[in-house]
């Protein structure tokens, strides 16, 4: 059964986020219809203006309706470290696991030749223009650790070779609290290869 | 149905937690294939599903497309970094562009496991590639064939050059770089792998595998050659 065609084109245009399906669209819309107009009127303002001014930051290309964003704008960070990231939401995951205070580069994405993705979809020339700039002591190459992640920090630090910057990647190991019984087998070969000096 | 031996080539998201996977399998060939259900938060078959990483699968589907049953890693995968990482990009992509699907191709998949266990090593990598491309390129009933135009054997003393499309050599016209016949009967003796010849083999096997690829150019090859230009442009 159809309501009508603009209730239908809602529910149609809700399932364009992910997790939501036809069931969840029509919850959504009914909640908005029914319960919550002034909600609804709030998130479509909201939602245009953010699709309106919200862009990349003209220095880490992180997301941010400012031509910079908070992270670089803060003069209370390390200039001297740099953490190369894939997407905002792994930014967000290290700022919230708290413990680095450098600055960030954002790649949306990671090398995939296979998909046709190439360094030039990846803004890896302005990550080299602020390297020159100099200020860049070390690079953090924080991509996933996945084949296409490695890829992506082989890349990014034969780029950045000659630069005399010191260049280090996110260490693989077994999760905290975790038991090694159930830790794939992958991730414990790697962390047995890494393993550090025991010191106490 | 019997867990089959295979190897991830290459994984691409496929609505919300599926992904659409290529695998290479022992016995079965390519296939194209739903792994369902392997993005959601927590799965312990993501991990798994990587390539360079020796699995086990069973799967069902009649169609060309299938669904993934049970995947098992089989054993820890190659540790592949820097360059080894790229060329088994390469690799991956020769066999998703060269491959038909549900073809059998044993030799080629044991030839591929070969060469994960050599790209870690920088000095076993080339010879272990030219062994896969060749190897590839005669499951495909593609491989260059060491007689003239004419079907006449090669000459020891004359240069040639390869012709793709006839899968057969010409003489080299005068200003024309080629191959000498002599080189040229080595490889046809299976000496892909000799240090000596290791150019002449490499520039042969890109020409013999040309046909296979169409127009279109192989990514991971462009990756590789963006990075040593990069390199060599690097201020030092």
């Amino acid at each position: 059964m159809t309501f009508s065609p603009l209730v239908d084109r809602l529910l149609d245009a809700l399932r364009v986020l992910p997790g939501v399906g036809p069931k969840t669209a029509q919850r959504m819309a009914m909640h908005l219809l029914e319960r919550d107009r002034e909600g609804g009127q709030h998130l479509a303002r909201v939602l245009e203006e953010a699709l309106a001014h919200v862009g990349y930051c003209q220095q880490c290309r992180n997301l941010t309706e400012h031509p910079l964003c908070a992270i670089c704008e803060s003069s209370r960070r390390d200039d001297s470290q740099l953490c190369v990231v894939e997407s905002p939401a792994d930014l967000l995951a290290i700022e919230e696991a708290g413990g680095f205070r450098g600055r960030y580069f954002v790649l949306h994405g990671h090398l995939s030749p296979l998909d046709g993705i190439g360094p030039g979809d990846l803004g890896l020339e302005q990550l080299e223009q602020q390297v020159n700039a100099g200020m860049v002591e070390e690079i953090v190459l924080a991509t996933n650790p996945t084949v296409e992640g490695e890829a992506t920090a082989h890349y990014v630090a034969e780029q950045l070779r000659g630069y005399g910057v010191r260049l280090s990647r996110l260490a693989y190991g077994v999760p905290m609290g975790g038991e090694l019984e159930y830790v794939d087998g992958g991730t414990l070969s790697r962390a047995f290869v890494g393993r550090q000096p025991f010191s106490e | 149905m019997q867990p089959h031996p295979a190897y991830l080539l290459h994984r691409r998201p496929y609505r919300e937690t599926s992904a659409l996977v290529d695998v290479i399998t022992l016995e079965h060939g390519r296939l194209r294939a739903v792994a369902r259900g392997i993005m959601r938060p927590g799965s312990r078959s993501r991990g798994r599903l990587q390539p360079f990483t020796p699995l086990h699968l069973t799967w069902s589907g009649e169609g060309e497309l299938k669904t993934l049953k049970v995947m098992e890693s089989h054993g820890p995968g190659a540790m592949l970094a820097g360059e080894g990482l790229l060329c088994g990009f390469y690799a991956n992509e020769l066999m998703i562009r060269c491959l038909p699907v549900e073809l059998p191709v044993k030799e080629v998949f044991a030839v591929y496991s070969s060469l994960l266990e050599a790209l870690p090593l920088p000095a076993m990598r080339a010879p272990a590639l030219r062994r896969f491309e060749v190897t590839l390129l005669e499951a495909l009933d593609a491989e260059p064939v060491f007689v003239t135009e004419n079907d006449t054997p090669l000459e020891m003393h004359t240069q040639y050059v390869y012709r793709g499309d006839m899968r057969r050599f010409r003489p080299a016209l005068a200003q024309e770089q080629g191959i000498d016949g002599r080189t040229l009967k080595l490889l046809a003796r299976g000496d892909w792998e000799s240090p000596g010849l290791a150019r002449v083999a490499k520039q042969l096997t890109r020409i013999a595998l040309q046909p296979l690829l169409g127009n279109q150019t192989l990514r991971s090859r462009e990756l590789m050659h963006e990075l040593a230009v990069r390199r060599q442009k690097a201020p030092s």
